[in-house]
């Protein structure tokens, strides 16, 4: 029989047990026939003698059923008995794993919520986000005008339904004061592509779509709550936009929190209105829902003939547009997908030294215990018998690790949401049924990866060998796979040590970068507008003016701006310009990076002005102008003067010139402190974003001005709110969530990798101490030093440390690639950082080794003699 | 008198199984009497000992069962020894001669 047969349950078929048995009373019936007796009495004693034929089946099937059951009872038993008996031994490997499998699940339950669920919709995976895009240049344009929505989703056959929608802080006046909102205005059909039903009321009735129909508009589950205390008379209710009212037909249920959390409304865009029939609009971020069975090759070849088809009607608009569709969870996940593998990674390999560790001190262990395995051995156990029960052990001590482990990983949820408040769907990590599972799985792994090996090899001496065997003196005091375990196991911490190092040489770097702008004493506030008031930029450009005017005569405030995206945080809005003077260079195209100021930004942000004057202002870019930053300067005036020219976009845009160049600029990491900066126009004006970023510069604590900014914007705007009132500081420490995440654990990680990998060492040092007393003893008896002794044992440890790291360091050469993409200002094979940890592995594990080593020296000559 | 299966030590009634098993494949009630046969009646092996032996035997890998026709033309199971068995006889047959050695020479030398 294979062992592995061993393992498989076995069952007495009970037709061939009838039949074996039966044989057995017929043989018995001949052979009284054959002496002589009457059929009748022969068949009586045949019966007789056989006995109960019932109670033998019985006893039979029991061979098979109940002894599996007992020998796990007994077993698991056993093993009970077994740790309890070894108190420091059991606990050892169970915070082992604790950490191992707890840090292990941790993780998992990260990737698990952001990476593998599905999207917390209905058929989630069918969800995809539809973009266009200018294929002549890197021109994220993204968003779809509502003509060319309805267009996609009519012409198309791949797709169920196509919606689109954009969001708003708007300012909502009902009631007594009023409320900042944050309204999302949808396309037809999005809870269809959705596929969520409100929870009370219904959907928009298709009147409701078109221009001139009832207004009406869906509430979330908080705003309900929050505003009516979840009271279904809402229902009905009319709400107050702007100029909009709006009658609330439903509300959604509180899990539907799309496009994000802070969601109150969504209010339909009707169909029809005077802008439908403009191509040239960018208004929709767009969301398709897939046909069953249709993948994503389809789905874009289809798509771009429908465009294509679309070029070719409405060549001036269309002609240059392409498509790109992604699934929804990979546009919502972005980066992180990177990190959090990364980070898997490295808590596998801190599983596999915890496992490591264990092997060791299992095969320590087993060599203690030869004498009991030998003699049950010849007691008649199987091996496999012996096998399963030393594995039950160990699976014992796994379970234990991963029930204690569970608790680290309920605290996980938190840890990543300190860490990384932005991460995408950390809200959803959570400790469920899948995370015990996954827990589960790996004590199994576990049991097999550390149990499986040290069993077998502790159980692999034959009866005769084992039971000669009865002297410990004979247990041999050198350990080859015992010192190559621990080598192994300083490698791998060696590898993730190099790992976080390079992170926090990164994350040093980038806090010593000097962005070119100041972001400390900077305040940033958010004040409600619709985009109804770009109609007239004029009147938009006036009140926003006004609010700077104000803002800026306060006391304790330095300067005051706006701009339409915050400096250090990355927005890529790259797209091709010219100077109208002269004609295009087309060998030398002009790409650089868009930003839209107003005037009093280089103030604010104190970014210095180089050449030429600031802003002027305006509420189109011919009269505000423009700025160019250095690099801009330097890579494409060629030597001759660019001041008073004037560039504009290639191809026309609502927002973007002609304007008058009146300055440059010190270069700023406008795009993030990670990245150099590049070419950039700084266009001036306001009125074209109803609701930029206000900047503030103060004297004290940004923060100390919010109140008095509050009711000062109260006294000049009653209709308006003021909103998302935080100092820039911490809007650029949240962009650095991740990063801060993925450093930190790391570290986190290595650092328990190396106390675990000196525990081994410590040890397995320890225990070949141990084993050679006798040997030390006698050498000290014969007159050897002790300091020869201390070094002796000192160099075997830091021998093993030595060549540990030497593999680690060539491991973590091969795996530098994996943190391409996440270092800034350090090279992943950096020398300095790679001999930084090298030197602090021998230094803890020279401390490590020093103490068995010291021990060894101590040993009393005579007393170790004596015992023997 | 014969001796039955609660008089006897335990795992012994194994080893006489193996031993007969070794001479051949055999059905159960073959096992039975030869063991009644070769011990001179001595001793007896009740059947609701000797089945439950044989299937743990089996289930150890020890024996080795096949069905096959018995000399009067009937169905039977038949056991045969298996490699792994036949280490496991010798060690016990080693292991029994060693104990009953030791007894004899206790008996004889405390006599």
């Amino acid at each position: 029989m294979s062992w592995w047969k061993f393992f498989l349950p076995k069952r007495a078929s009970g037709a061939q047990l009838d039949s074996e048995l039966r044989f057995h009373i017929d043989e018995l019936i001949e052979a009284n026939i054959a002496r002589g007796m009457p059929p009748e009495e022969a068949r009586r004693r045949a019966m007789l003698e056989f006995g109960g034929q019932e109670q033998v089946k019985e006893e039979v099937r029991d061979v098979y059923r109940v002894r599996i059951m007992d020998s796990a009872v007994a077993n698991v038993k056993s093993a009970m008995r077994f740790l309890r008996k070894s108190p420091s031994f059991s606990a050892t490997i169970i915070l082992t794993l604790a950490l191992g499998i707890g840090a292990n699940s941790a993780v998992f339950s990260a990737i698990d919520a952001i990476l593998l669920r599905p999207l917390p919709f209905p058929e989630g995976d069918q969800l995809m986000r539809l973009e266009q895009f200018r294929r002549k240049v890197k021109n994220p344009l993204g968003r779809l005008a509502p003509v060319r929505l309805e267009d996609w989703n009519r012409m198309n056959s791949t797709f169920q339904a196509i919606t689109g929608y954009y969001t708003e802080d708007a300012s909502e006046s009902s009631g007594m004061l009023p409320e900042k909102v944050t309204a999302a205005f949808v396309a037809p059909r999005f809870l269809q592509v959705w596929g969520v039903a409100p929870e009370l009321g219904r959907d928009f009735r298709p009147e409701e779509e078109h221009w001139g129909g009832p207004s009406a508009v869906l509430i979330s589950d908080q705003f309900w709550r929050r505003r009516s205390g979840g009271d279904p008379s809402a229902l009905g209710q009319k709400l107050r936009l702007g100029e909009l009212s709006l009658t609330i037909v439903g509300v959604m249920p509180s899990s539907f929190l799309f496009p994000d959390r802070d969601v109150d409304l969504w209010v339909p865009v009707m169909l029809g209105g005077p802008f439908s029939e403009n191509r040239g609009l960018t208004w929709y971020l767009t969301i398709g829902r897939l046909k069953r069975g249709v993948t994503l090759g389809q789905a874009r070849a289809n798509l771009a003939t429908v465009q294509e088809q679309l070029g070719k009607a409405y060549p001036n608009t269309d002609g240059d547009l392409g498509v790109s569709i992604e699934p929804l969870k990979e546009t919502t996940v972005g980066g992180a997908r990177k990190s959090l593998w990364m980070l898997f990674g490295s808590v596998s390999l801190l599983l596999l030294i915890a496992c490591t560790n264990i092997v060791t001190l299992l095969l320590a262990r087993a060599t203690q215990r030869e004498h009991e395995i030998s003699v049950r051995f010849s007691l008649g156990a199987p091996r496999a018998a012996i096998v399963v029960q030393l594995l039950t052990e160990t699976f014992v001590l796994a379970l234990g690790g991963a029930g204690l482990g569970l608790i680290v990983a309920g605290a996980a949820a938190r840890v990543f949401r300190t860490l990384a408040r932005d991460l995408p769907r950390v809200g959803e990590i959570r400790l469920d049924a899948r995370v015990v599972w996954y827990s589960l799985l790996c004590s199994v792994v576990v049991t097999i990866l550390c149990g499986l090996f040290p069993a077998i090899r502790g159980t692999r001496r034959n009866l005769s060998s084992a039971l000669a065997q009865t002297s410990r003196s004979q247990v041999s005091g050198r350990h080859p796979l015992q010192w190559l375990l621990v080598g192994v196991q300083v490698t791998l911490a060696v590898t993730l040590l190099s790992g976080a190092g390079l992170l926090l040489r990164s994350f040093q770097a980038l806090g010593r970068v000097s962005p070119g702008f100041d972001p400390s004493h900077v305040l940033t506030f958010h004040i409600t507008g619709s985009y109804a008031e770009t109609a007239s930029p004029e009147k938009l450009a006036q009140r926003i003016d006004g609010t700077i005017d104000t803002v800026r005569h306060l006391p304790g405030v330095e300067a005051a701006a706006t701009s339409s995206e915050l400096p250090g945080l990355a927005r890529e809005y790259e797209t091709e310009l010219k100077f109208s003077e002269g004609e295009v260079n087309l060998e030398r195209k002009i790409l650089a990076e868009n930003r839209f100021i107003s005037e009093g930004y280089l103030a604010a942000m104190k970014i210095p002005l180089l050449e030429g004057e600031d802003c002027r202002r305006g509420f189109r870019t011919q009269e505000g102008g423009a700025l160019v930053n250095r690099s801009f300067a330097n890579t494409y005036f060629g030597g001759s003067p660019g001041i008073g020219r004037h560039v504009q976009a290639v191809i026309g845009s609502l927002f973007i010139g002609p304007g008058e160049i009146r300055g440059i600029v010190g270069d700023a990491r406008e795009e993030g402190f990670d990245r150099e900066p590049s070419p950039t126009v700084y266009w001036c004006g306001n009125g074209f974003d109803p609701d930029p970023f206000y900047l503030v510069r103060t004297q004290a604590k940004p923060m100390a001005m919010a109140e008095i900014l509050r009711r000062k914007v109260h006294e000049i705007e009653p209709g308006r709110s003021l909103f998302a009132v935080k100092p820039l500081e911490e809007h650029l420490d949240e962009a650095f969530g991740e990063n801060r995440l993925r450093t930190y654990l790391l570290s986190f990680f290595a650092a328990t990798a190396l106390s675990l990998a000196c525990v081994g060492l410590y040890g397995t040092l320890n225990y070949s101490v141990m084993v050679r007393r006798r040997e030390v003893g006698l050498r000290l008896a014969l007159g050897a030093l002790r300091e020869q002794i201390v070094k002796q044992f000192l160099l075997q440890g830091l021998r093993v440390t030595l060549l540990g790291c030497l593999a680690g360091w060539g491991l973590a050469s091969a795996f530098a690639r994996v943190l391409s993409g996440m270092l800034f200002g350090v090279s992943p094979t950096d020398a300095a950082t790679l001999s930084a940890v090298i030197f602090l592995v021998l230094a803890v594990a020279g401390a490590a080794s020093l103490v068995p080593a010291i021990r060894a020296a101590y040993v009393e000559p005579m007393q170790v003699l004596h015992e023997e | 008198m014969p001796i039955e299966k609660s008089d006897l030590l335990q795992g012994t009634l194994d080893l006489l199984i193996l031993k007969i098993v070794a001479l051949g494949p055999v059905h159960g009630y073959g096992i039975s009497q030869r063991i009644r046969q070769i011990s001179k009646e001595v001793l007896q092996v009740q059947q609701g000992s000797l089945y439950p032996a044989l299937h743990r035997l089996e289930k150890r890998g020890w024996l080795e069962a096949e069905w096959g026709q018995s000399s009067n033309g009937r169905e039977a199971k038949f056991y045969r020894l298996s490699a792994k068995g036949r280490r496991q006889l010798a060690s016990e047959e080693s292991n029994w001669n060693r104990l009953a050695g030791a007894v004899s020479q206790i008996l004889e030398t405390a006599s």
